[in-house]
């Protein structure tokens, strides 16, 4: 399934893209993210639980940056499972950044995300709408901490 | 090992079991709990079922005309009841098409309601009929309007280790009428939209009120009270519905899946909230 | 009751002890304890009707009752439509009609079909339609279905 989405923050995009590429600011501005460590040049692990009702899941993800163009884009790779229960997770990810007629950034962000096993089986209508809104809860958290110059 | 399962008889000791184990889950009818958990979706530790407590079953009249459902009844018996006449006949609608005979024997609506599904046919059906909701937790008693019940997909107002006690629909006027109007792709499927309507004629065969519910078309069942309030007072010219209808169905959301892409139901929900709306009048002149 | 414990269910009547936990469904306990293979496991959400059993005379999905729920309660599958080595005059219908064709969702529909010829002995095309309706069956196109239960209802 698809997810993507635009939003635009009030920051120039030289800090944007200092901000989107620290491990650390997007853990805080992920929502379910406990954990995020830095495995690699170019790998990261996350922990992310995630409510979808009365299902609930915690992932263990591997992301990996397969190309980075400073401070245009970035491409990675989401991998994950949910431990025993034998849900998996991929994604391809797309992350751009280009620069808003107000001053600011307009980011844009697309990941092609499949899942298999248990959560396989629920209604991707549904988690379509709910990783939307995760999507958005990110964007509010990530354009307020950039806006307001939070650094770690 | 193995999962525990408890029968109390009261509502008491059914939340007293649930304090003491928040994991464990409230077994109303099972037809959407087991086969969750039967799908690994769900891995409760335990089982508090609700079957035992008498309190929780049975549809009754209360002297003003108020109609009280026990959590626990069943959406046969809801669906077969004599009681749900004028505009409580849109919850008996709902009842009667939800899935398949075998789910409507054992389903209940307690159930149904607190597991907030906005694709399910009682939740619209219920906002669209005014009704409250009975609940019972550690904190006391507590009642809440269906309007601020259902609040995201599978997300209810109900708190940790509370349950859902009794549904009450409000005194149903005479010659009022209510109608549920499911459209899916087979008998016995979730809806791809649907819409409840509920609505009072004056003497004069026009709209005193009307209230209209679409399900299946968002996070939560959808209503426009300005679509409705457009609508007080005509007698439902073809133009006023769909301008009413068009307002309606802009507030919604619908999914994009296999019932049906969103564009599709897009064009499905205005034409289906006219159709709805004028079954409903008839209803009510009949 | 915690946990994994021996109980008895009345099926066909019968009284059959089993052993099981609050997570375990009927269907399990019929498939993999008693030897009562008849019911399926076809979709294990409800969907599909193959699991269909008949609990206090009406038709459930087993694979949506917890065994241990189902104490106390009057259990027949298809294995005891039959009487003394005949076939009830419903499943007989089936056979005459040749509304079986692999089989697979016949004990379900049949199951559901004498429910409905109990409570509505002359039910009409409309009725059983809707008795039928959550049994889905891939291979019949439910014509010949719905024929054999009108030989019994007389519809």
């Amino acid at each position: 399934m698809k997810i993507e989405g635009v939003f635009t923050v009030a920051v120039p995009r030289a800090n944007v893209w200092r901000y989107i590429t620290d491990p650390e600011v997007m853990g805080l501005c992920i929502p379910g993210c406990d954990s995020i460590e830095v495995t690699g040049p170019n790998t990261y692990l996350a922990s992310v639980r995630i409510k979808l009702g009365p299902i609930k899941t915690k992932f263990n993800l591997e992301v990996e940056v397969i190309e980075e163009v400073e401070p245009d884009f970035v491409i990675s790779r989401t991998r994950g499972e949910e431990g025993s229960r034998a849900s998996m997770v991929s994604a391809d990810n797309v992350l751009r950044l280009s620069d808003a007629d107000s001053g600011g950034t307009e980011i844009y962000y697309s990941s092609e995300v499949a899942i298999v096993g248990r959560l396989g089986k629920y209604g991707h209508g549904v988690m379509k709408k709910i990783a939307k809104k995760l999507c958005d809860k990110f964007a509010e958290d990530f354009r307020k901490r950039v806006e307001n110059g939070e650094t770690v | 090992m193995g999962v525990s399962l408890h029968k109390p008889e009261t509502i008491e000791e059914a939340v007293r079991l649930k304090s003491e184990d928040s994991e464990a889950l409230f077994l109303a009818g099972g037809q959407t709990l087991i086969a969750m958990m039967n799908a690994e979706l769900v891995e409760p530790p335990a089982l508090i079922s609700l079957d035992r407590i008498s309190d929780l079953k049975g549809i009754d009249r209360q002297p003003d005309g108020a109609i009280r459902i026990g959590a626990m009844t069943s959406h046969a018996d809801i669906a077969s009841s004599d009681q749900l006449i004028d505009a409580h006949a849109v919850i008996g609608e709902a009842a009667r098409v939800i899935a398949h005979p075998a789910i409507r024997t054992l389903g209940t609506i307690g159930g149904a309601v607190s597991h907030g599904d906005p694709n399910a046919d009682y939740p619209a059906a219920l906002v669209a009929a005014d009704a409250r909701f009975e609940v019972v937790g550690p904190g006391g008693r507590r009642e809440i309007a269906a309007a601020d019940f259902f609040l995201d997909y599978m997300t209810t107002e109900l708190q940790e280790n509370e349950l859902l006690k009794a549904v009450i629909l409000p005194p149903a006027p005479d010659r009022s009428a209510g109608h549920y109007e499911k459209f899916s792709r087979v008998d016995g499927d979730f809806a791809t939209a649907s819409v409840a309507v509920t609505l009072l004629l004056d003497g004069a065969s026009k709209i005193d009120w009307i209230r209209i519910a679409v399900g299946a078309s968002g996070p939560t069942p959808v209503r426009v009270p300005a679509a409705e309030q457009s609508l007080q007072g005509s007698d439902m010219g073809a133009a006023a519905v769909a301008e009413a209808a068009e307002q309606i169905a802009a507030a919604c959301d619908p999914l994009d899946d296999v019932r049906g892409s969103s564009d599709y139901r897009r064009l499905l929900i205005p034409r289906l909230v006219a159709k709805a709306v004028t079954i409903t009048k008839s209803l009510a002149e009949a | 009751m915690t946990s994994t414990q021996a109980f008895d269910l009345k099926i066909n009547g019968e009284v059959r002890q089993v052993r099981a936990d609050g997570a375990t469904t009927l269907l399990e306990v019929l498939r993999q304890q008693l030897g009562l293979n008849g019911a399926k496991c076809g979709c294990n959400q409800g969907i599909c009707g193959a699991c269909n059993v008949l609990l206090d005379g009406k038709a459930v999905r087993s694979c949506l009752v917890i065994a241990a729920m189902a104490i106390d309660r009057e259990i027949e599958t298809i294995e005891g439509l039959e009487q003394d080595g005949e076939l009830s005059p419903m499943q007989q219908a089936f056979l005459d009609t040749g509304a079986v064709q692999c089989g697979f969702c016949m004990p379900g529909m049949v199951l559901s079909a004498t429910a409905l010829a109990r409570e509505n002995p002359k039910a009409g095309v409309e009725e059983i339609r809707d008795a039928i309706s959550g049994n889905l069956c891939r291979c019949s196109g439910y014509v010949k279905v719905v024929d054999a239960v009108r030989r019994v209802t007389g519809a």
